[in-house]
């Protein structure tokens, strides 16, 4: 059979999409770059860049070095840590908040679904409370530890809570989700009624963002949110069947309460580990994959690679604002992105008229 | 050959027990209509073969293989299900749908190539939808969308294929369009195709064979005729049918009758005889049987709307062949019939060579006396096609005492009347 415009074009796509992502990804490393050179100490862009590439081994001796070490400094210490911990917790967000929102079908499922905010909330407010000061390799892990206890067993109970039998029903898994939430957010309320003087800590917490960000954080961060994005990549075509319906999807060969279960939790955990290091950033994961999808159209194989490099660009762009628009005073860069996103979300519902998953 | 073998299953939903001891086989090339009343298993009968419902009991068998013992994958490359039709609220096109149907004969990292569009343009061709592959699914049309479904089933290259109402909310041109479509890839492609129906005439003319299911059990299995017969239908669905050859289709027909014994008001002692035709009788048959007068007809063509009218009313009736002159031996019967009955009733009906002893009938009930009701609505010489013959007999019938209404629709005042002067 002779190949007509229609499959030709129909192959061309997977070019298309190649494009699409190396597009995202200069605007990607563009944002990045831009995130660090500006700051209350205003370091040039290309000194920037020839400090990021002096600290990679075999360039380094290629970087003449012609900067002072408070410059080096800020930027290997204080900026990279905090730019790529944007990019995890963005690339985290929005791709939890594809599959979230595809395995609901329901636009409104957003990474928290689930109530992982409100437990690791309130491990973190536990945390804080209580000033445990525990370390592991010499650093303070205590909240991000806590965090992550919180918001993985909220996920458990969560689901132990909907599954019936061996199936999983999604109806179920929402409505424990609101349940359970409810219930770790009056606890966290509790808490800050009870915390005195620690409040502000614990509300600047609650709200997200990346002042405390460090290297640390990110050796156990960035291989997680890797290894969950291949995992849940190898689930794209599913994804696209699982929209047809649960028993359409059964028929057509989808392993659906595996993937279901798989994908839950791979989620979850990538979820918790962005909680873990920056807060509750709200907006990107409802946000970015509902953008995405005006953009580059549902079919996930496209969809979850460039909701992540658009949520890690748009996170780094927000927090580059939260830091900067009320020098001195860093903003938390969860309301940044809520302030900036919605304003724009809007204009693209109103611009396109229809929201689908 | 035996592609789907069902044995003697047994599903439940919690411990509400659905099906019960299902038993049967399709062949390829074979169409299979299963047919029941709402609740009767159907649907769940088609999720027990698709692997989405596991049986209690009882095994079902794909080319002699356990479906429970398959990857859902594997299952999926042999047996495609077309659901109901439903709103799909996604952007995909049609071919990002049917090239769904390949999922199943595709890796997990594997991107569609140039075969798998060869097939999706194969089965888009076949089902005539290849025009709106780039055209999203939401923007299709309920007929289109069902047959880009079974286009999606047929890219999974499938052995069996099951349908869960094909043809329910389609027009008439598009239920007609995708039964011949099935028929078709059933023998083309040695298929063998399990169709829910709730239309007993398509499946009547389309299926090789049918099931019918009651109460989760199998009431009936076989071929079309034994199965769709008035006792079956009636036990089933608790409502009376009539069930006929068509004379084009030469398929059986099945023609539900108002369920008998709500419209009806008390049955009276009077017995009314109808001389009707070519329709004209229709309206009064029905107004005198909601009534509850004993009605007899004749004499009536086969194939006219009013015998119709009388089968569907089972009002006994004394017919002639279709399009025929009424015979001696027949208006004799009629005659015989009107005896009996205490009134006659002749409708505005045309007269030509053929039922004019119709009107010699009506002449003959004055004559012995009957009260002789006739509806005088179309002036009698533009109904005469005998040549004056017609004419002079009405006179005649008029001269002698009938009483003459303007519609049917006064009868029932006149019934009345009649009525309290034979029966004080």
């Amino acid at each position: 059979m002779e190949s007509s415009r229609v499959e030709i074009a129909y192959l061309k796509r997977f070019a298309k999409w190649s494009l699409i992502l190396a597009v995202l990804s200069v605007i990607l490393l563009f944002s990045m770059g831009v995130a660090t050179a500006i700051g209350p100490m205003s370091i040039p862009f290309d000194k920037a860049l020839k400090i990021i590439l002096h600290q990679i081994p075999l360039i380094d001796n290629f970087v003449p070095v012609d900067w002072g070490s408070l410059e080096e400094s800020v930027i290997v210490q204080l900026r990279l840590p905090r730019v790529l911990s944007a990019v995890v917790v963005g690339v985290a967000l929005s791709i939890a908040g594809v599959a979230f929102q595809c395995l609901f079908r329901n636009p409104m499922a957003d990474p928290y679904v689930l109530g992982v905010a409100s437990g690791a909330g309130f491990g973190a407010a536990l945390a804080m409370i209580l000033r445990l000061g525990f370390s592991v390799f010499g650093a303070v892990y205590a909240i991000p530890l806590m965090a992550s206890i919180g918001a993985i067993s909220t996920v458990f109970l969560v689901y132990g809570i909907a599954r019936t039998g061996t199936e999983l029903p999604v109806l179920r898994l929402l409505l424990a989700g609101i349940a359970v939430s409810s219930f770790f957010s009056a606890l966290i309320s509790v808490m800050m009624a009870l915390a005195g003087e620690d409040l502000h800590v614990v509300y600047m917490w609650l709200l997200g963002g990346f002042s405390l960000s460090r290297w640390e954080y990110l050796y156990v961060a960035v291989p997680t949110v890797i290894m969950g994005f291949i995992i849940l990549y190898a689930f794209a075509r599913d994804f696209n069947i699982i929209l047809l319906g649960e028993e359409q999807a059964k028929q057509l060969g989808v392993e659906v309460e595996k993937v279901k279960k798989s994908v839950l939790i791979i989620a979850s955990i990538i979820t918790a580990v962005a909680v873990s290091i920056s807060g509750i950033i709200g907006f990107i994961g409802l946000i970015v994959p509902h953008i995405m999808r005006i953009l580059v159209g549902p079919d996930h194989r496209i969809l979850l690679p460039s909701s992540a490099l658009a949520g890690a660009s748009i996170l780094v762009l927000c927090d580059t604002v939260a830091r900067s628009i009320i020098r001195p005073i860093a903003l938390p860069t969860g309301i940044i992105t809520t302030m900036l996103g919605c304003p724009f979300f809007i204009y693209l519902l109103k611009r396109s008229g229809k929201i689908r998953i | 050959m035996v592609l789907l073998k069902v044995c003697g299953v047994d599903c439940y939903y919690g411990s509400v027990k659905v099906l019960e001891n299902v038993s049967f086989s399709v062949d390829s090339g074979e169409l299979v209509g299963l047919l029941g009343p709402n609740g009767s298993g159907k649907t769940t009968l088609l999720r027990a073969i698709s692997r989405t419902l596991k049986p209690k009991v009882g095994t079902v068998l794909l080319n002699e293989a356990d479906i429970f013992s398959m990857k859902s994958s594997e299952v999926a490359k042999r047996l495609a299900v077309v659901p109901q039709s439903a709103s799909l609220e996604f952007e995909f096109t049609a071919l990002d749908l049917v090239l769904m149907g390949r999922h199943p004969h595709m890796g997990r990292f594997e991107r569609e190539d140039q075969t798998d569009l060869e097939i999706a343009k194969e089965a888009m061709m076949l089902t005539n939808t290849w025009h709106l592959a780039e055209k999203p699914i939401n923007e299709l049309s309920g007929g289109e969308r069902q047959l880009v479904m079974i286009a999606r089933a047929l890219a999974q290259r499938p052995k069996v294929l099951l349908l869960d109402e094909p043809t329910s909310h389609l027009d008439i041109n598009n239920q007609i369009g995708i039964m011949d479509l099935l028929k078709k890839i059933c023998l083309e492609k040695n298929i063998a195709a399990l169709a829910v129906f709730h239309d007993f005439n398509l499946a009547a003319r389309y299926c090789d064979s049918l099931i019918l299911l009651h109460k989760g059990k199998i009431f009936a299995i076989g071929k079309v005729e034994e199965v769709l017969t008035e006792e079956n239908l009636q036990k089933v669905f608790n409502v009376e049918v009539i069930v006929r050859r068509h004379p084009i289709t030469n398929s059986l027909y099945i023609v539900p009758v108002s369920p008998l014994q709500e419209t009806k008001t008390s049955p009276k002692n009077l017995r009314i005889h109808v001389i009707c035709g070519g329709g004209t009788g229709t309206p009064l048959l029905k107004l005198l049987y909601r009534n509850g007068y004993y009605i007899t007809a004749g004499v009536l063509n086969l194939l006219d709307s009013d015998y119709e009218e009388c089968m569907l009313l089972k009002i006994p009736t004394v017919s002639e062949a279709p399009f025929s002159p009424i015979t001696e031996e027949n208006h004799e019967k009629n005659l015989r019939m009107i005896d009996q009955a205490d009134i006659v009733i002749l409708s505005n009906v045309c007269f030509g060579k053929g039922n004019i002893k119709n009107l010699e009938a009506a002449l003959y009930a004055v004559e012995k006396g009957k009260k002789v009701a006739v509806v005088d609505e179309t002036p009698i010489h533009q109904r005469d096609f005998t040549g004056g013959i017609a004419e002079k007999l009405y006179a005649m019938l008029k001269e002698r005492g009938a009483i003459v209404v303007k519609n049917c629709y006064e009868i029932p005042t006149i019934l009345e009347k009649l009525e309290n002067m034979i029966q004080p």
